[in-house]
């Protein structure tokens, strides 16, 4: 099994060894996305290190293995797969892409992880001086679209403990703290909740 | 017309379905027309307001064409049983939204393909109120409908039998109850009905458009959770399985994959005489009609109206008062989500499970006008990410909280946002489709009533939680469905169709979606939508519909 950064809350646990039991295009869907990523062939070769910086800050992926966020997103906009909607006054997703690149460029990527930190948490709140393009939109197209890959790949199920696909299967055990036996089996019970210590990004 | 006891009356659709395949069967033998053929009706758009229309017309008779822009579902091998995987079931071309509150569309609220957005609708069928139907005479704000609450009722019942609806007695708005009992609650719903109850809030199971038992030949769900990614089983109903079946039993002939650009009229008589559309290779064909239904839902509908310009209409269909397009509608859809020390588990079992309307009606103690519902939700991992970088927190807090996933419920608000003039949809300026036709724009912008709500609603929701000791919550602000954009009311001035859903000015125009309704309640749409395509239906079945403009609608059907 494995998990993005070898981290997850259950060990032990590989939906991927559940792959018989799901229905064929799922399958074919979920595998793919595994085992066939294909090279880059939207971004531009300066554009590539400063992107994966960013998908690497942020979604917290600072060493092997890494779901291959940056392929999967090229991958999207490759296909000029869009998500139905684009903010009044901003380009179209893959040029926001482009665009962000261009904003942090390459000291981003030299930049220690608490200036990026920095850097990220302004553009989230829209407080970089862009003016080619809105930090703040961009930043809610980028994270779309990033955390949307990063969390269809069965590592991260793995890592939270998300059971994946269930068809045809389905469920029968569905109450509090129940579980199939091809589920993960529920971390150990905690009275207290580990984000409320102030992890930050 | 009269339900007897609980099974759908003139709909054989579960029956017509395979029991070993979940393709439509009807497909292979499907009728088809010329586009020289003078058909009674074309349809455009295939969902729950233009599927519902086809299945009731063709049983009375009518030659009917439909033109969908999406694919026709294969189930087996076109859907799958994963989050990212359910992208083409979408509108995802482009739209430019705008206004002060945008409003994202796509996978939320934009359906495509045959089925519409019903095909990834959670399933809730929750009626509309008696007050939705006059809420500018009983609370001064939105809109009266041109019609009551009484005239859909006898259509709610036959919808509600037909999707079939599973729940317990509804005790708000119209009292009733549901064909099918309720379903079992997961781990997620169980706890905010607990919650719910110290809050002093009252829960309902239900109601959801999901089989609790065998269904002609649907089967009973097994509760996996991808309600929201298209139901593989068969079990959630949508148009696709619950009136196409029977549609195309009565010859009618689904053309998917085509894009209609125009409503063409004659230009003496104002009447159209049917629609211009690309096919599936990209030609440009047109195909005649006696009659013209529009039913793209509230942002299509729009763009085809304003899209369908001539001399006699310059401002398109409908426009004359410069109405089309105007009065859209969203529900705030708050959403706070609360971590407990077990397993929650909200992927399990369907996501709409729950429900509360003890808030949907005016109160002005709580100092705004009309109210909201309370409902379940159950976000899969990518959904669930975005809600918890809404609350601000990515890198490593993020991948954290995702950790946590299996710990957490989530209720949603529905709230009733009023109709505004400005929240708008219009032709975009220099951004066409593939077929060179100007793409919508869909401004948004909330009132002040409007916030009150969301914000009302939100504290009722944290109120819940806290009552169940939720160790930590979290909150998105989002908006659901759609509504309005092209409104029937009492006069041209302020709306763009009549009580029968006909454009105003035009003879044989109809607009038979959401995009009608003046007020939306703080219900999911969909079953009011297929209710109201069911009573003009009849009325057209039934030439009971008016003609006050010039072109008349000609004797026998609505034109032939």
């Amino acid at each position: 099994m494995t998990t993005p950064q070898n981290r997850g809350r259950y060990p032990g646990f590989d939906v991927l060894e559940q792959a018989d039991h799901w229905d064929e295009a799922t399958r074919k869907v979920v595998l793919d996305r595994v085992h066939n990523v294909p090279p880059i062939r939207f971004f531009d070769a300066d554009e590539i290190p400063v992107l994966r910086t960013f998908c690497d800050t942020v979604l917290a992926q600072d060493c092997e293995p890494r779901v291959p966020v940056l392929e999967m997103i090229d991958a999207k906009l490759h296909a000029g797969q869009h998500d139905g909607f684009r903010y009044a006054g901003m380009p179209p997703d893959g040029e926001v892409f482009k665009l962000v690149a261009r904003g942090l460029g390459d000291e981003f990527v030299r930049a220690p992880r608490e200036q990026r930190v920095a850097t990220l948490t302004a553009m989230s709140k829209g407080e970089l001086d862009w003016d080619f393009l809105d930090p703040g939109k961009a930043w809610k197209v980028c994270m779309r679209i990033a955390l949307g890959v990063f969390y269809s790949h069965p590592w991260a199920w793995n890592e939270i403990g998300f059971p994946g696909p269930a068809y045809p299967r389905g469920y029968s055990r569905l109450g509090i703290g129940l579980s199939e036996t091809w589920e993960a089996d529920p971390a150990p019970q905690r009275d207290h909740d580990p984000v409320k210590e102030n992890i930050g990004p | 017309m009269k339900v007897r006891g609980r099974d759908p009356v003139d709909n054989d659709s579960r029956w017509l379905l395979d029991q070993h395949s979940r393709a439509i069967p009807g497909l292979k033998s499907m009728r088809t027309y010329a586009d020289a053929d003078e058909v009674d009706l074309v349809i455009v758009g295939c969902g729950a307001g233009g599927g519902t229309l086809a299945q009731r017309l063709a049983r009375q008779g009518w030659r009917i064409v439909v033109l969908e822009a999406g694919p026709f579902w294969d189930p087996d091998t076109d859907w799958v049983s994963d989050e990212a995987g359910s992208h083409d079931l979408y509108w995802t071309e482009d739209r430019i939204i705008g206004g002060e509150d945008p409003v994202e569309l796509g996978k939320n609220n934009s359906g495509r393909g045959v089925g519409g957005s019903m095909v990834h609708y959670a399933g809730y069928a929750p009626r509309f109120h008696p007050s939705d139907f006059m809420t500018q005479t009983l609370d001064g704000v939105g809109a009266d409908w041109p019609y009551r609450y009484e005239e859909l009722k006898p259509h709610y019942e036959r919808v509600e039998a037909e999707l079939p609806v599973s729940g317990q007695d509804w005790p708000w708005g119209d009292p009733h109850s549901y064909p099918h009992s309720p379903h079992p609650l997961g781990g997620g719903a169980d706890r905010a009905w607990e919650g719910a109850l110290k809050a002093g809030v009252e829960m309902r199971v239900g109601p959801v458009a999901i089989t609790n038992g065998q269904f002609g030949h649907r089967p009973h769900c097994i509760y996996r959770g991808f309600c929201l990614q298209a139901c593989k089983v068969h079990a959630k109903g949508s148009p696709l399985i619950t009136h196409v079946p029977d549609a195309l039993a009565h010859g009618v002939e689904i053309r998917s994959l085509c894009m209609a650009v125009r409503v063409e009229v004659d230009e003496s008589t104002g009447a159209a005489t049917g629609v211009t559309f690309f096919d599936r290779d990209g030609r440009e064909r047109f195909q005649r009609a006696a009659a013209v239904a529009v039913a793209g839902y509230s942002i299509e509908t729009p763009r085809l109206l304003l899209h369908s310009t001539s001399a006699r209409f310059p401002n398109g269909l409908g426009n004359g008062f410069d109405q089309v397009g105007r009065y859209v509608m969203v529900q705030g859809a708050s959403q706070v989500a609360a971590r407990f020390p077990e397993t929650m588990d909200v992927f399990k079992a369907p996501p709409p499970e729950i429900s509360s309307e003890q808030f949907y009606e005016t109160d002005e103690s709580r100092g705004f006008r009309r109210g909201f519902s309370i409902q379940t939700v159950g976000p899969l991992p990518i959904d669930w990410a975005n809600h918890v970088l809404a609350d601000g927190h990515w890198g490593h807090a993020l991948r954290e909280y995702m950790r946590d996933y299996r710990h957490w419920s989530v209720l949603g608000t529905l709230c009733e946002l009023l109709p505004l003039p400005e929240n708008r949809v219009t032709l975009a300026d220099g951004v066409t489709d593939r077929h060179g036709m100007p793409v919508a724009r869909f401004d948004y912008t909330q009132c002040d009533n409007d916030r009150a709500n969301i914000a009302y609603g939100k504290e009722t929701l944290r109120r819940i939680w806290e009552a169940a000791d939720a160790q930590d919550t979290l909150t998105i602000d989002r908006y659901a469905h759609l509504i309005g954009g092209a409104r029937m009311g009492f006069n041209p001035e302020e709306s763009v169709c009549d009580s029968d859903h006909r454009v105003w000015d035009t003879p044989n125009v109809f607009v038979a979606d959401g995009a009608a309704m003046p007020t939306q309640g703080s219900a999911n749409p969909a079953l009011t939508i297929m209710a109201a395509a069911s009573r003009l239906a009849e009325r057209l079945a039934a030439k009971r519909v008016r003609s006050a403009a010039p072109g008349r609608i000609r004797p026998g059907r609505v034109a032939r």
